[in-house]
């Protein structure tokens, strides 16, 4: 089967004492492709026709089928959980801005804003957004993880 | 924003948009008990594109000392179209028999006159990571829903919560709050 995966496999620890304020995390890349949209709808449950059926997208008003907003939200978090760890994130919200359409690509952005303590757990805020190549945001929000401290 | 859960109690059918709309706060909009399983759970990683072995393979999991393999973050929105067996729900007797769902019906009235859904927001928060082998109960509810003129459009919004606790413990694992409008 062909499979493209063009992310994660980041097994890095990263600990509190390796970020700071202002660092970015590494960046996913994704060529969204109408593949990736049933695909998303098959492993997600999600068959609304919007996402899969070109006629009935067209016939709605659309230009072509687009992608699920928790696909986004999906993609985004891969970087989010490559930069923290897999099982590290304690919340993660996003507003859902424009659509996204196949053949554009997707670009993560999760950037440390915050580094502070609560009881014994280190956690750290990250701004989080999914852009297109020319810039213009589909999700954006915040997330937070939890990281161990070395010492 | 309205009080909640003190209006008339809408039947189905019942017009609940427009200024009625507060009326569907606090009710239920479904409970459902689900398995979280190892090829779901990898299928779901493929589908957003991550290759991380941690999502497929116990050993790696393990050895990155976690105790089972985890869920992607966004999976808890999906789970519950593929992890929910009927057998599960026979214990409690009442999952799943929720009667009319006030999500659905407010929705639908909305539809009815044309318009577009869109999902607006959405929050997870995570009590605890959520783990292949898990069994979680989930419980949702309306838990605000408003209008808002903008640009002419009225625009209706529903934010529906399920909490996820863990079928065994009771213990919470995952909120979600998901907010969807509707534009006139």
């Amino acid at each position: 089967m062909a499979m493209v995966i063009d992310a994660g496999g980041d097994a890095v620890r990263r600990y509190v004492e390796d970020v700071a304020v202002g660092d970015v995390a590494p960046v996913v890349r994704h060529v969204l492709t109408r593949t990736d949209l049933v695909r998303y709808a098959g492993a997600s449950g999600d068959y609304n026709p919007m996402h899969h059926d070109e006629v009935k997208a067209t016939a709605a008003g659309q230009p072509s089928v687009f992608g699920h907003g928790m696909f986004s939200m999906g993609l985004l978090g891969t970087a989010i959980t490559g930069f923290v760890g897999p099982a590290a994130v304690t919340s993660y919200r996003v507003r859902f801005i424009r659509q996204t359409w196949p053949g554009e690509q997707l670009v993560t952005s999760v950037v440390v804003s915050a580094i502070r303590a609560d009881g014994g757990r280190h956690l750290v805020d990250l701004q989080v957004s999914l852009s297109n190549a020319d810039g213009e945001v589909k999700v954006a929000g915040q997330a937070t993880g939890v990281l161990l401290a070395r010492a | 924003m309205p009080a909640g859960g003190l209006g008339p109690e809408p039947r189905k059918g019942t017009d609940v948009t427009g200024d009625d709309i507060g009326s569907i706060i606090g009710r239920s909009t479904g409970r459902v008990t689900v398995v979280v399983e190892r090829g779901t759970v990898a299928n779901f990683a493929t589908a957003v594109c991550d290759g991380d072995p941690v999502f497929r393979d116990r050993r790696v999991a393990a050895a990155r000392g976690l105790p089972a393999i985890p869920a992607p973050p966004t999976f808890p929105f999906a789970m519950e179209n593929w992890g929910a067996f009927p057998e599960l729900h026979a214990a409690g007797g009442d999952d799943g028999e929720t009667g009319t769902n006030a999500l659905a019906e407010v929705l639908g009235s909305l539809m009815e006159a044309g318009g577009l859904i869109l999902h607006g927001e959405q929050e997870l928060e995570y009590h605890r990571p959520v783990y292949v082998g898990d069994v979680l109960r989930g419980e949702s509810r309306i838990v605000d829903a408003y209008t808002k003129e903008a640009k002419g459009h009225l625009m209706t919004f529903v934010v529906n919560e399920t909490v996820w606790t863990d079928d065994a413990t009771g213990e919470p694992v995952v909120t979600s709050r998901c907010n969807v409008l509707h534009r006139a």
